[in-house]
This record gives C-alpha cells, sequence and structure tokens, in this order.
C-alpha cells in the first residue's frame, strides 16, 4: 500500500516538474490570483479606509454576477458571437459598476453612516444583517423567474464567447482563454485602483481621511462624501467580480456565490494585512499559486478535490501564526 | 465688525464643562495671542471655533456667518486654518502630498508648492520623504506650512514652538511673523516672548473663562500682568 503511494507520488513528482505542468500551474495561478484581488480588493478599500468590516461584500459580488450575467443574457443570449459577447460583457461591466455602486453609496448613507461612532459590532451585526437580507432578495427573485437559485446559471455561462473558451499556445502548454482575460481584467482593476488612489485629487482626500479624518476635516475636505464615494467604489467592484465570475464554471451566477466568495476574499484580506491594497494583490498572487498548485496536486497524483480549499485556510493559519497583522497589516484602519 | 466673534461659549467633554462662557473678537488683520497655563482650555477654544468640538450653547461667527453647528470642513472652507499643536501629519503621505492636500482646488499646485518650499527650503529637500519619517521640527515646519499655503483668511495657530529647539522656533517664528502679516491670526501660545512678538492684542484664559484682556503694546514676558493667570 504504501509502496503505491510512493510510486504515484514520486511518477506525480516527475510530471510536476515538467515545464509544462509548471507553466500551466504558474498561469491558473496567474488567472486565480486575478479573481482574488478582484473579489477582495473592494472590501480592503472599504475596511482600510474606513474601517468597516462589511459582512455584505460576498452578496453584492453574487449581485453583480446576477446583473451582469443579465445584460450578457440580454446582449448576447442564444447563440453568442465573440463581438456581441465581448461588448455585452464591457457594457455589463459599466452597468454593474454603476448600479453597485449606487446601491452601495445609498447602504453608506442611509444605514452605516449613522453607526460610525458605535462599537464595530454594530457594523458587523449590520453588514451580516444586510447580507441575510440581500441574500434571500436574490433567492427569491431568480426562483420567480425560474433559474436554480442554487447551481450557476447556466443562460450566463452559455454567453462566454468562443474566444475565451478555447485555448492558446503560449510557452510549453496550451492555456485557457479565459485565464488569460481574468489575468488582464485582474491586472486592469489593480492599475485602476491604483491610479485612482495615488493620481488623482480625490484620491489623495480618501488618503489623507482614512489617516486623520479630523484633520482631514480642518483642512475642508468633506471626509463623509469621501467615505460614500470609497463604499461606492468597493461596492461596484464586489459587483464587477462578481460580474467577471459569471463566465467561470468553476465560480458561475448563484446565491450560494455570496458565501463562496466572501470566505476566500477575507482570507486574502486577512493574510496581505488588513486594509491594504498592497497586501492584497501580494497575498492574492500568494493564495492563487499554492491554490493552483495543490489542484494541480489533488487532480493529478492524489485524487481528494476538497483539499486545495483547506489549504487556503491553511496558508491563513501558518501566516496568522507567524504574522499575526498579516503582510503589510498596519495597528489601526479607518479614519472615521 | 470683527472678523471672528466668540460669543458666551459653553463647550463640553462629555460631562466635563471645559469652557464657561468664553468670548472673544478678532478684527481682520490682527494677530491676537489666546494665553493660559495648561489645561484652562486654550486648544478647546480653537476646536470649538472650527466646530471639532462644537458648543453646547453660545455662537460663533465669521465675516458676520454663524459657524455654530457647521460641518468642519465648511468652516475651513469659509476660510479658517488650522495649525494644530499636536502638528497631525498624515504620516503615510509624502511631504509633497501633505502639502497638496491641503491646497484650495482653485489654487495650482505648483503655485502653493513654491510658497511652503520658500518659506521653508527644507521641505523642498524631503519632499518624497513620507511624514511620518521627518524629525519633530520638520513635522512642525510642514504643519506650519500647510496652514499657509491653505489660502485662508483667519489662522488658528496652537503652539506653534512646543517642544522645538531654538533653531527651529526662530525659523517658525519668521515664517508666523509672514503669515501675521497677511492674514489674521489668532494664536495660542505657551512661550509668552514670542506671543508678544507677534501679536497686536492678547486675551488671558483661565479654567475656562477670559479674564483679561489688552494690547500688548509695552508689555513684557514678565510683566505683572501675566503674573498670576500665566506664570504661576
Amino acid at each position: 500500500m504504501i509502496d503505491q503511494f510512493v510510486l504515484v507520488y514520486a511518477d506525480a513528482l516527475g510530471s510536476f516538474f515538467t515545464p509544462e505542468a509548471l507553466f500551466g500551474v504558474l498561469i491558473d495561478g496567474l488567472a486565480k490570483a486575478s479573481l482574488y484581488v478582484m473579489i477582495a480588493s473592494g472590501l480592503t478599500l472599504v475596511f482600510g479606509l474606513m474601517g468597516v468590516l462589511n459582512f455584505a461584500h460576498g452578496s453584492l459580488t453574487m449581485f453583480g454576477a446576477y446583473l451582469g450575467g443579465l445584460v450578457l443574457v440580454m446582449t448576447a443570449g442564444g447563440s453568442p458571437t465573440d463581438p456581441a459577447a465581448l461588448g455585452g460583457f464591457f457594457l455589463g461591466v459599466v452597468v454593474v459598476f454603476g448600479a453597485l455602486g449606487l446601491l452601495g453609496g445609498l447602504l453608506e448613507w442611509g444605514l452605516i453612516r449613522p453607526i460610525y461612532d458605535r462599537p464595530p459590532l454594530y457594523q458587523i451585526l449590520l453588514t451580516f444583517g444586510l447580507a441575510l437580507i440581500l441574500d434571500e432578495i436574490a433567492r427569491i427573485v431568480v426562483m420567480f423567474y425560474g433559474i436554480q437559485p442554487i447551481s450557476s446559471w447556466q443562460a450566463a455561462l452559455a454567453t462566454k464567447p468562443a474566444i475565451l473558451g478555447r485555448t492558446y499556445d503560449l510557452g510549453p502548454t496550451s492555456v485557457p482563454g479565459l485565464d488569460l482575460f481574468q489575468i488582464g481584467f485582474g491586472l486592469l482593476t489593480i492599475g485602476f485602483i491604483w491610479a485612482f488612489l495615488t493620481q488623482t485629487r480625490y484620491g489623495l482626500y480618501v488618503r489623507a481621511g482614512s489617516q486623520d479624518a479630523e484633520m482631514a476635516r480642518a483642512l475642508g475636505i468633506d471626509v463623509r462624501r469621501v467615505f460614500t464615494v470609497i463604499f461606492a467604489l468597493g461596492t461596484g467592484l464586489a459587483g464587477v467580480a462578481g460580474m467577471l465570475l459569471a463566465w467561470d464554471q468553476s465560480w458561475g451566477a448563484s446565491v450560494p456565490l455570496a458565501a463562496e466568495t466572501l470566505l476566500p476574499a477575507f482570507v486574502v484580506v486577512i493574510i496581505g494585512g488588513l486594509g491594504t491594497v498592497r497586501g492584497t494583490v501580494v497575498a492574492s498572487v500568494l493564495v492563487g499559486m499554492v491554490d493552483a498548485m495543490t489542484t494541480w496536486w489533488f487532480n493529478e497524483a492524489i485524487t481528494f478535490t476538497g483539499l486545495p480549499e483547506m489549504f487556503l485556510f491553511l496558508i491563513l493559519v501558518i501566516v496568522l501564526a507567524i504574522k499575526p497583522q498579516g503582510f503589510y497589516g498596519i495597528s489601526e484602519v479607518g479614519g472615521h | 465688525m470683527s472678523l471672528l466673534t466668540v460669543e458666551d461659549v459653553h463647550t463640553y467633554y462629555g460631562k466635563s464643562h471645559i469652557l464657561e462662557g468664553v468670548s472673544l473678537a478678532v478684527d481682520r488683520g490682527e494677530v491676537v495671542a489666546l494665553v493660559g497655563r495648561n489645561g484652562v482650555g486654550k486648544t478647546t477654544t480653537l476646536r470649538t471655533i472650527i466646530q471639532l468640538s462644537p458648543p453646547r450653547s453660545g455662537r460663533v461667527t465669521f465675516d458676520g456667518r454663524d459657524l455654530t453647528g457647521l460641518d468642519t470642513h465648511a468652516v475651513a472652507q469659509a476660510g479658517i486654518g488650522w495649525i494644530p499643536e499636536d502638528r497631525r501629519i498624515f504620516d503615510q503621505l509624502t511631504v509633497e502630498e501633505n502639502l497638496r492636500v491641503a491646497l484650495p482646488p482653485s489654487t495650482t499646485i505648483a503655485d502653493g508648492l513654491s510658497v511652503a518650499y520658500e518659506t521653508f527650503p527644507d521641505l523642498q529637500e524631503h519632499q518624497n520623504r513620507n511624514g511620518g519619517d521627518l524629525s519633530g521640527g520638520q513635522q512642525q515646519m510642514l504643519a506650519v506650512a500647510r496652514g499657509l499655503i491653505g489660502d485662508n483668511e483667519l489662522l488658528l495657530i496652537d503652539e506653534p514652538s512646543e517642544g522645538l529647539a531654538p533653531l527651529i522656533v526662530k525659523r517658525v517664528s519668521k515664517a508666523l511673523a509672514r503669515a501675521a502679516k497677511e492674514s489674521t491670526v489668532l494664536l495660542v501660545e505657551q512661550n509668552l516672548g514670542l506671543a508678544l512678538d507677534l501679536a497686536d492684542r492678547f486675551y488671558v484664559l483661565d479654567t475656562g473663562q477670559i479674564v483679561d484682556s489688552g494690547t500688548t503694546a509695552g508689555l513684557s514676558a514678565d510683566s505683572e500682568r501675566f503674573r498670576r493667570y500665566v506664570l504661576a
């Protein structure tokens, strides 16, 4: 028995250290990292700059997946052509970002702003309750339209353009088109956040307000409005992340997507250090790579498909044991 | 009409009654010093004016406009700048970013920065360093520069010389003298000599009440008038 295990393991080890496998794992890891960045960046912005731990973040991602899926089905449903599907995707990104951003802004203004001065437990309970309500609304609406809420929305998945469905020869291996698209979109998102925070006057106000809200107000900055904008940006990004997942076979638009994305988002944000965008990017790459590696091992060598997810939490435990504040954690976040 | 008027202001921190009916006025172009021992409410008076610690009763008017109850950012936008005693530099922003954040949208970045760097050339040398990495003296220069470039009609300056080496105090004083020529100033300062050098008039605050006021002409730091409430 043990001999057989050693043989299988040695054989897999040989297969893993080939250029094809290593390159494949690298691309898969980067694609997963991009998804994690997309999912977690809104959460980290809202926590890092406002000190609000938004437990409804996953539900907003799920809303984005359904709303984006709806735009895709309406623009490219039936037999999608590549231009129609890609056009529908980018139109969906604008619609989802706008709609979820507006929803986020209203939530911050109407529900979260009045409890800034209360202990963090109030925000946790409020956003957790909000998540339950959003999930239930989504369940009722999709069931009303005859869509199965607990499995991926097939009509949205079917709008994936052929250009992303095929594989491309890249280096020593073939790479799925969707992986490349996700990597590109993740890089674009990081660039967008970086440019907003460091290259715009409003980004400067955001960074100042998150460090010392009182001083920022004394310099004439309307910190409350800044926080509303940040919350809107965070929820908009959550929605766009959901839209990106609507085409991914292993995720897809479904009500459980809310919890499925919230957990890895928290893992990434905690490993990176609560509230730092740089930490979130680094943690996403680490988690994405480990996820890709363990997925390869537990698919190719030892068939046990549930284990890669366990490794995600194992990384969390190890990082917290060695560096409790995460990679780039700061002792205090949020400026209100 | 005075540029700033504080009328019978009562401010509390929780149940503690800090300002017990403070009234004062600052005319346009004046430098007024607010002096008194530690803990008598000088900083609270400045915080009350900019509505960071809003009064429970009384009124603050600026250029005829009632500021009471406004949000602090609106008070700042009305033309009141604040240089706090603990500097309050944004540690994780660079020197240049700390200055840019204080610039009103109507001022070009180049113009605003040139005023700051002309006043304190040291800051230009460190423009790309984070505020948190500067020495205490450099941070104070940055705090003063940030107040100066804000295009404010009234500057509230809180203990600008506190904890600084004599050489830095000299440079900060020079910048404050320049600010005094260009705008109206309400100055809180423990260093009586510096306060009297800069100010046209003074108020003495003791346990939340104004107990004396007058012009600074002919007064020295060891004057009998300051002996009881300031020097004791």
